[in-house]
């Protein structure tokens, strides 16, 4: 099977380890990776600060690059959100709508992909560990894929996983919105940590590269000791792939 | 967007931020509220998403008719012996009241809970005239003593809590102080009660309108809403045009979502329904009952192929309830009638876009209110379309429109944004910018204007780039 990679602009930007390790849990199980050098950014930013035309721009000119049929697989649920359903909305009504149809069916998400058309079954290699997570918004809410993020990490034997209280609440990154609005942000991310330190958990993990930037700056600007990593580089530890 | 009404913004959210007692109580209350509500969807209803459904459906159906909706009510109700008011607008809608006093003579108004009267500012304009308008629901009498505006669209005071209420009951009505609901609740009906001796004229909200029967209904929880309405000479009830449906059984299916949604209860206390004056050889009820149907650029709304939509809400407040923002600032810091994700959507668009655009940028666009909004209003796509009209890439329909909201730096930005992102050169330029400049970003953080505002609360990331490399490089990846 061949899959497009989308490594997302945070992801090339600073989680290209993150990135590695996706495509190598993607080969683990068969899969031909192609690698678009030219790939750049799902258009989100542009987007959610409403400036409609510029998004399109981006959006046909990724629809164009990822033209064809193979699967096309993304490891951020907020990046998948942005390409499988807000290009059908941006392009609502207009020439291209069929167009962003097709192409929103053949995106997934990582874990979605590896859960459920890979159906992936882990053999976890680690110690005993306790875990939490925080569900990324736009992959809850429209993506909504984070039942396989969790399907994953339930299905690794040592690894227990202590949900959140408030697992479905922002954590205030929002993009332009932590730039924008910093200090309700600050005090968004500073409740999502206060949830966190009450689970005692070692790891707290997520699928989303901003709401881990956002997490883990505000965590060490607050002297915080949880250690916070991405989904895909945690099951690459325990499944013994070297990053 | 003007920059002094920006630092407006600004101002009151740090203000409102730094409130520890306010962050407190509201985020207190905001728990107990959704957990009411998760609690009694998961006990009391089997399939809690296709009545959603069914809401909105209804809700749509009728908008899309609604001119001939409420031609039917005005001639159903004026059968019925209602007097029907059209107000197009605040000025008008308040005018209709001043009427009413003068005409009657009458310079004292009770009134039980009404946003529309809220969003006219009628209290304001009466005071203004020298008549004395009296609020009767318990949240808004203690929100009236300190002169302060609904900070709730349903809960009007939900930011004290009740030790703050005993004390603002001490100072304002002389009363012991207290700090128990049921003493608290004995003290607003001691108060109440001369209020109620012998008042003329008393005013409501209209939750819905029921076309077919040409009647009013009203929720409430306190009973006040009922004296209001029924104790007085003379009824006024204030009905935005979107509360207008078809039949009562629609209004049940809206009712049995509001309450679940508003409070986590299954059901209010007081189910108000009125279908007309008192009659003949009734004992009681008011001889006069008028019906002020309130436009106020709403029916601008409806001719929106989006923004439509959110007309179809029944000011249950679930929004509020669970916005991460609003839990944190509470509703004065949206500096509208109006606040949460629902305020967002129709303030701008009630009160002008360029009055009110700073409230947009009060979302993370995390998109909560929509998932929990009774009738499935997209909330965070209209905000979010809404900031589109604000950089005048929208359809340009929603009043106050003009390129006062427009940001001219962020517009060159954005554009820069697009132009980099679909040209792979310059893309690839930028990431190995990035790459090679990380480890000097931290000493340069506070000079970018980005990097500052996110490096006063955060530490900035360890970059990792170099993705492109890695990749060419990796076995069995075709990099093309």
């Amino acid at each position: 099977m061949r899959v497009y990679f989308f490594g997302t602009c945070i992801g090339s930007m600073v989680f290209s380890n993150t990135c590695v390790n996706a495509i190598k849990l993607l080969q683990r199980e068969g899969a031909e990776v192609i690698f678009k050098k030219d790939q750049t950014c799902c258009g989100q930013p542009s987007y959610n600060s409403g400036y409609y035309e510029e998004s399109k721009k981006v959006a046909l000119y990724n629809m164009e690059l990822f033209k064809g049929s193979e699967p096309i697989i993304i490891p951020s649920g907020s990046c998948t959100g942005m390409m499988k359903v807000d290009y059908i909305e941006l392009f609502e009504g207009t020439e291209h709508e069929e167009q962003a149809r097709k192409f929103s069916n053949r995106i997934y998400e990582l874990s979605e992909f590896l859960d459920k058309v890979l159906q992936v079954k882990y053999n976890d290699l680690g110690e005993k560990t306790k875990v939490t997570w925080h569900s990324n918004c736009h992959a809850l809410r429209v993506a909504k894929c984070i039942d396989s993020a969790k399907n994953l990490i339930r299905s690794l034997k040592n690894v227990e996983l202590i949900e959140l209280e408030r697992e479905e609440e922002c954590c205030g990154f929002g993009g332009t919105f932590s730039i924008k609005e910093p200090e309700i942000s600050n005090a968004m991310v500073s409740q999502k940590i206060k949830d966190i330190q009450s689970r005692n958990v070692e790891y707290m993990l997520s699928a989303d590269a901003g709401c881990l930037l956002n997490i883990s700056g505000a965590m060490q600007k607050q002297g915080v000791n949880v250690q916070t990593m991405h989904l895909y580089d945690f099951i690459a530890q325990r499944i013994g792939i070297r990053g | 967007m003007s920059e002094a009404l920006k630092q407006k913004y600004h101002n009151i959210v740090s203000q409102k931020l730094e409130d520890k007692q306010l962050r407190k109580n509201l985020l207190s209350v905001m728990d107990t509220l959704k957990g009411n509500r998760k609690k009694l969807i998961a006990s009391r209803f089997y399939d809690w998403e296709a009545l959603r459904e069914q809401g909105k459906t209804l809700k749509q159906k009728n908008l899309a008719k609604l001119d001939t909706l409420l031609e039917k009510f005005e001639s159903k109700a004026k059968e019925n012996g209602f007097i029907v008011h059209w107000a197009k607008n605040s000025d008008e809608a308040n005018n209709i009241v001043l009427d009413i006093m003068r005409k009657n003579n009458i310079n004292k108004i009770l009134k039980g809970k009404s946003m529309a009267s809220e969003e006219t500012h009628l209290n304001a304009f009466l005071k203004a005239r020298g008549l004395n308008p009296i609020e009767t629901d318990l949240g808004e009498i203690i929100i009236q003593l300190i002169d302060e505006p609904p900070v709730h669209i349903v809960a009007p005071a939900i930011h004290k809590n009740r030790y703050q209420i005993g004390e603002i009951f001490r100072d304002k009505l002389g009363a012991p102080l207290e700090s128990e609901p049921e003493k608290l609740n004995e003290i607003a009906r001691t108060h109440l009660r001369k209020e109620f001796k012998d008042f003329k004229l008393g005013l409501s909200g209209v939750n819905f309108a029921i076309a077919n029967e040409g009647a009013i209904w009203l929720l409430e929880n306190e009973g006040n809403g009922r004296m209001s309405t029924t104790a007085c000479d003379i009824h006024v009830a204030f009905c935005g045009i979107e509360k207008v449906i078809e039949t009562f059984e629609e209004a049940s299916i809206l009712n049995a979502l509001l309450i679940p949604s508003a409070t986590g209860a299954p059901v209010t206390c007081y189910n108000n329904i009125i279908t007309s004056p008192r009659k003949e050889g009734e004992l009681d009820g008011p001889k006069e009952v008028h019906i002020i149907i309130l436009d106020n650029n709403r029916s601008n709304m409806l001719k929106d192929s989006h923004y439509y939509r959110a007309l179809s809400c029944i000011r249950c407040g679930t929004c509020l309830n669970h916005c991460p923002v609003y839990d944190k600032i509470g509703g004065h810091a949206y500096l509208s009638t109006y606040p949460g994700p629902i305020g967002e959507v129709i303030s701008p668009q009630l009160f002008g876009l360029n009055k009110f655009s700073p409230m947009l940028d009060l979302c993370s666009l995390c998109g909560r209110c929509s998932e929990v909004c009774p009738v499935k209003i997209p909330l965070a796509e209209l905000i979010r379309d809404l900031r589109s009209e604000r950089v005048g890439q929208g359809r340009k329909g929603v009043v106050g429109t003009d390129s006062s909201t427009q940001n001219k730096a962020e517009i060159k930005a954005m554009q820069s944004f697009m132009q980099i992102a679909t040209n792979p050169k310059k893309w690839r330029l930028l990431l190995a910018m990035a790459d090679f400049l990380s480890p000097l970003s931290k000493t340069f953080a506070p000079l970018i204007p980005g990097l500052k505002t996110w490096t006063k609360y955060r530490e900035l990331p360890k970059l990792n780039g170099n993705l492109h490399q890695k990749v060419s490089k990796m076995q069995g990846v075709i990099y093309e």
